[in-house]
């Protein structure tokens, strides 16, 4: 993880200079100019890659972010605030921050939809606002003042260089944090993210803060380069074709957010060339943007997989089992049973899909939820999880009650679940997956685990992964985390029989490797024999017998659940 | 007060606009299920057309039937487009792809008609109807506020009465079973876009006079839309109306005081958040995520 | 030649293979019985029949007419009608309003209300008021008025009091009766195999067993088996 983190950094770093130091001896003044705008647009692409292309969220506001950083910058320029404009610029971006924050705060809670509608709003506003105090120094020609080791337009070029790069270095790095990882979950499943103790909140305003922060710094650079700023250079039609670019490009990848910059700031002067209308850019972006929709693939992305293609990365071998090294069970034994669930009942309007449930999971053992389908199995894990509005009864984790508590403060307390649909987000790595839901194993502990359940090697793109195996992983994520209790919903649908069985006997082993109990839904009831110590059968919301596999699984009641099969209906037949 | 009562009911005609592209707007989400950001481009796309036709010398009436068909036909490309590549997507994807287009239809926009230089839009509608309280009400303010009303309960008739409305009621509710029934989904989500795209060309050639006849500032009146959408919780057409004409109100008190009237522009922003943080009081994130 | 014939359908979802290499067929004036326990993929094999999962290999044949490629809505204007689990009716909509949904608009609703006479004193509630039992009559009725040839029905019975599912069973036995191919989806079997004609058990997405219903029927001992399975612990396939 180091490893890779600093390689992708120095390429960054590499890359930019290389680009720096052949455009400084190969190109005119006039390019130069034109090329440092590339590179203040890039940045306020990477500013919008965070909320949009990380976290998932639509922002139609990022220049008015950035306005507010241009606004800062002038604003401390006409003052003469000490420190020069590397000061004025963070200034700026730190300004831009609490803006941010109150944008994303009514949207926290709600559908992404709002949150387009609240920051076209907010740009609209912005808009009147700006064209009404207008900018310091802007009706003065008060000349926002270069710093004055790059005050030519190529120290100026170099000075966004250097700030590209930070930005960019610093991107790189947080992405494989748990923070980065958190963006892409919260962007791929809240529910999902939640689920391994993510805070969605805590996502997706840190999304925005540290957004509108670069935002701002790039307004800062835009108000040093052009010296004097308007209004219309922040306009919501700026925000909409940024928006249309990064969608169109990938901004939030390095090289996205570059092809981006290169198509604001040099569509215009090819088109002049060209003898064409300068605003036909805004069509193709806009085309573009429909186009990488429909296909939800970005330039950014299609060009990786084309390099994928042409240079196929050797696949990593899966890891070697090393049973010594396989995480050590981390819980504490308080009490004798690990989850005791009493009268739970839940209510879906005049519908009672369970009916005073009470199943207890003593420590360390396997316990089997089955019957058929609508019995209620899931909305107990639902309900367990923390992931229902309400319901009554009451569930204690290890003795202490956990009804109240949100889905997240559930699983940081060690109560894990596992999805019907696999919910990981594909830009992640089999590892970093791992890491993020199970709150950091180390390397050994890691690879010893994906070798036990006979998954990819850490380094494997979760995108590479097939469906089947992103359960396991699911599973392997939850382990890690070694939680006081694993309640796994179906975790062997849609695989082979051979391969069931297979994690089946991986299952009943949980409780003595890694010291978890564990419910588990199924409904092959070989995998339950083979598993479970006791089983519970559910129907129409009730429990209806609860015992070893064996005895229970021959009871007519649960025939009769299950199938439908009785003596009545045999004499009938 | 005199003051602040003609500045109200300048605020009308705007108000009434606002409520029918916000109905509108309510109207495809409904049944289509899309945040139309362009839906203002749309009526704007209509508007300039009946422009150009009546520059270049034709009636009244005709250039305006040909506006609202120039309209329609814009809408139903992009539910084309909508339809055909974007069924299955999220709403967020959705609201996405609107987002871009409006981009570059402000942009076409924008050449086509000549960016800021000025078109004069014939008042539909001049004079004054009436004398209230001292205060004068132009015919365009009660033509746009009683067309509001109109719009709404036709198009809540529409649903509740016709065949067509019960099988997009059924189409929005249930897009799957719809389908499996052999309704066809796509002629009747069509069907929606055309609708939509005549209203808000209506909308727009009735309010155009009053405003800066400008493509992109004509295409942005989707914010106050959106905002009164939002006011009917994107669900009840009367919801819309009613914040449709609240807004151009309250816009109109705002540039009545002088300390506030350079930032009535600000008002549909105040009233999102204001409705944003006001709805999700209590409500846990979205669970369907 | 089955009016519907279905061979050798693979259905992946999420990149995982739900239904591997399937073939039924269902005859008009039969009812053919589909069984397995949950997860078996009879549910996704209805999908692909009907066209919203697609199909990654296999045919879909109605009356000789190949439907693999077609959309959901042109299979259903052929004559194949879905009625999919969970009793979807348009909830907000009347149970009259659900049923001129599809219907001819000359054709009344007559035919709905004659298989279902308490649908009639419901007809201007809203349908998520109804009970399963009315629900899952509505949705079946409301099929019906598209004069379909091939009835599939996933689940009817789930969720639903015995009493009520042998009302619906018979219904369904009653359109067979009349000429409609009926292709049956259940968990639940006793009923079902009481009603079918032929008997098909799915288990991990293939057919485990093909026979006459009755056959089955009588022998429970062998459908426990094909159902939930006892092999002893570690049993490879």
């Amino acid at each position: 993880m180091k490893h890779a983190s600093f390689g992708s950094s120095l390429a960054i770093v590499l890359s930019v200079a290389a680009i720096g130091g052949l455009s400084l001896t190969l190109l005119s003044s006039y390019w130069i100019f034109l090329l440092t705008a590339v590179f203040v647009v890039g940045i306020a692409l990477q500013s919008l890659g965070i909320v949009a292309g990380r976290t998932g969220m639509i922002s139609l506001c990022q220049m008015s972010f950035a306005g507010v950083g241009a606004w800062t910058t002038g604003y401390l320029n006409v003052a003469g605030f000490p420190g020069g404009l590397p000061v004025w610029i963070l200034i700026g971006g730190l300004a831009a921050v609490p803006v941010g924050v109150a944008i994303g705060l009514p949207a926290l809670r709600l559908r992404g939809i709002n949150l387009a509608i609240v920051t076209l709003g907010f740009a609209a506003a912005f808009d009147t606002v700006l064209a009404t105090i207008t900018f310091p120094g802007q009706t003065s020609f008060n000349q926002v003042a270069r710093p004055a080791l790059f005050d030519s337009d190529e120290g100026y070029f170099l000075f966004v260089l250097v700030v590209y790069a930070v930005i960019a270095v610093a991107l790189e790095v947080v992405s494989r944090t748990r923070l980065g990882a958190a963006w892409l979950a919260v962007r791929h499943s809240e529910r999902a993210a939640a689920a391994v103790g993510v805070s969605v909140p805590g996502a997706k305003l840190s999304a925005f803060a540290i957004s509108a922060f670069i935002a701002g710094i790039s307004g800062g650079l835009l108000a040093g380069y052009l010296g004097t700023l308007v209004s219309d250079n922040f306009s919501m039609m700026q925000s909409l074709a940024l928006f249309a670019v990064a969608t169109m490009t990938g901004a939030h990848y390095v090289h996205g957010s570059i092809a981006g910059g290169v198509l604001i700031a040099l569509f215009p002067e090819l088109m002049r060339r060209l003898n064409l209308p300068q605003d036909l850019g805004a069509v193709v972006f806009a085309l573009g943007a429909v186009q990488a929709l429909s296909t939800g693939e970005s330039m950014a992305e299609a060009l990786m997989r084309l390099f994928r293609r042409l240079f196929p990365r050797a696949v990593e071998a899966p890891p070697l089992l090393d049973e010594a090294s396989l995480p050590k069970p981390a819980v504490a034994e308080t009490s004798a049973s690990a989850l005791d669930v009493s009268s739970l009942t839940v209510r879906y309007g005049s519908v009672i899909a369970l009916d005073k449930v009470d199943i207890t999971i003593p420590q360390r053992t396997v316990v089997g939820l089955v019957g058929p389908n609508g019995a209620g199995k899931s909305t107990l894990v639902d309900a367990v999880a923390g992931f229902l509005p309400t319901y009554e009864g009451s569930a204690r984790l290890a003795g202490a009650p956990l009804d109240g508590l949100s889905p997240r403060r559930r699983a940081r307390r060690g109560l894990r679940r596992t999805w019907q649909t696999t919910r990981i987000a594909p830009e992640l790595d089999v590892g970093q997956y791992v890491q993020l839901a199970s709150g950091g194993v180390s390397a050994h502990e890691l690879d010893a685990l994906l070798a036990w359940l006979e998954c990819p090697a850490a380094s494997t793109p979760i995108a590479f992964v097939d469906a089947g195996t992103r359960r396991l992983l699911d599973i392997a994520g939850a382990i890690a985390a070694r939680p006081q209790v694993l309640l796994l919903d179906e975790p062997a649908a849609g695989q082979s029989y051979a391969e069931a069985v297979k994690l089946g006997q991986r299952i009943a082993e949980i409780p003595s490797l890694f010291g978890s109990a564990v419910l588990l839904i199924e409904h092959d009831m070989d995998i339950v024999r083979q598993a479970c110590s006791t089983v519970t059968v559910l129907d129409f919301g009730r429990v209806i017998a609860s015992g070893p596999p064996q005895e229970v699984l021959d009871l007519p009641a649960v025939r009769k659940a299950y199938m439908g099969v009785d003596g009545e209906a045999e004499a009938a037949a | 007060m005199d003051g602040l009562l003609t500045a109200a009911t300048a605020g009308l005609s705007a108000g009434g606009a606002y409520a029918i592209l916000g109905v509108c707007a309510v109207f495809t989400y409904r049944l289509v299920a899309v945040v139309n950001f362009t839906g203002a481009a749309i009526g704007a796309t209509g508007a300039f057309a009946m422009v150009a036709l009546i520059e270049a010398g034709m009636a009244q009436f005709p250039a305006i039937v040909l506006g609202v068909l120039a309209g329609t036909l814009t809408a139903t490309a992009i539910g084309v487009v909508m339809t055909r590549w974007f069924s299955g997507a999220t709403a967020s994807t959705k609201a996405a792809v609107t987002a871009a287009l409006l981009v570059g239809m402000i942009a076409v926009g924008l050449r086509l008609t000549g960016g800021q230089d000025a078109h004069l839009f014939p008042a539909v509608a001049p004079g004054s109807a009436f004398r209230f309280a001292g205060v004068e009400v132009t015919n365009a303010g009660v033509l746009t506020v009683i067309l509001a009303v109109v719009f709404t309960f036709a198009a809540e008739t529409f649903l509740a009465r016709t065949r067509t409305g019960l099988r997009l009621r059924a189409l929005s509710e249930r897009p799957m079973a719809a389908e499996l029934m052999g309704i066809p989904v796509r002629r009747l989500a069509i069907t929606v876009w055309m609708l939509t795209g005549a209203m808000t060309t209506v909308a727009l050639i009735i309010i155009a006079p009053q405003r800066s006849p400008n493509f992109a500032s004509m295409s942005l009146l989707v914010v106050p839309a959106l905002a009164a959408a939002l006011i009917g919780a994107f669900s009840s057409f009367r919801a819309a109306l009613l914040g449709g004409l609240l807004i151009g109100i309250v816009e109109g008190l705002a540039s009545g005081i002088d300390r506030f009237s350079q930032y009535r522009g600000a008002v549909p922003f105040i009233v999102i958040l204001a409705v944003l943080l006001w709805s999700q009081r209590g409500a846990r994130w979205d669970e369907a995520r | 030649m089955s009016l519907l014939d279905v061979s050798g359908l693979v259905v992946n979802r999420a990149g995982v293979g739900v239904v591997r290499g399937t073939s039924v067929t269902a005859e008009a004036g039969q009812i053919s019985v589909l069984l397995g326990a949950n997860g078996a993929g009879k549910t996704t094999l209805l999908e692909g029949i009907a066209g919203i999962a697609p199909v990654a290999a296999g045919r879909v044949v109605l009356n000789g007419a190949d439907l693999t490629r077609a959309s959901p809505g042109d299979r259903a204007r052929a004559g194949l009608a879905l009625i999919e689990q969970g009793r979807t009716v348009f909830a907000r909509l009347t149970t009259e309003e659900n049923l001129r949904v599809s219907m001819d608009p000359e054709t009344g609703p007559e035919n709905a209300y004659a298989l279902f006479p308490e649908l009639r004193q419901r007809s201007g509630i809203a349908a998520g008021m109804l009970s399963g039992g009315e629900q899952q009559m509505l949705v079946i009725a409301r099929a019906l008025l598209a004069r379909p040839r091939v009835l599939m029905i996933d689940e009817m019975s789930a969720g639903l009091a015995p009493v009520i599912v042998s009302r619906l069973m018979k219904a369904v036995r009653r359109l067979a009766d009349e000429g409609m191919a009926v292709l049956l989806v259940e968990q639940f079997a006793s009923l079902a195999l009481a009603i079918g004609d032929r008997a098909y058990v799915l288990r991990r997405g293939g057919v485990v067993y093909e026979g006459g219903c009755d056959t089955l029927a009588r022998d429970p001992e062998r459908l426990h088996h094909l159902y939930l399975g006892d092999a002893p612990v570690g049993r490879g396939e």
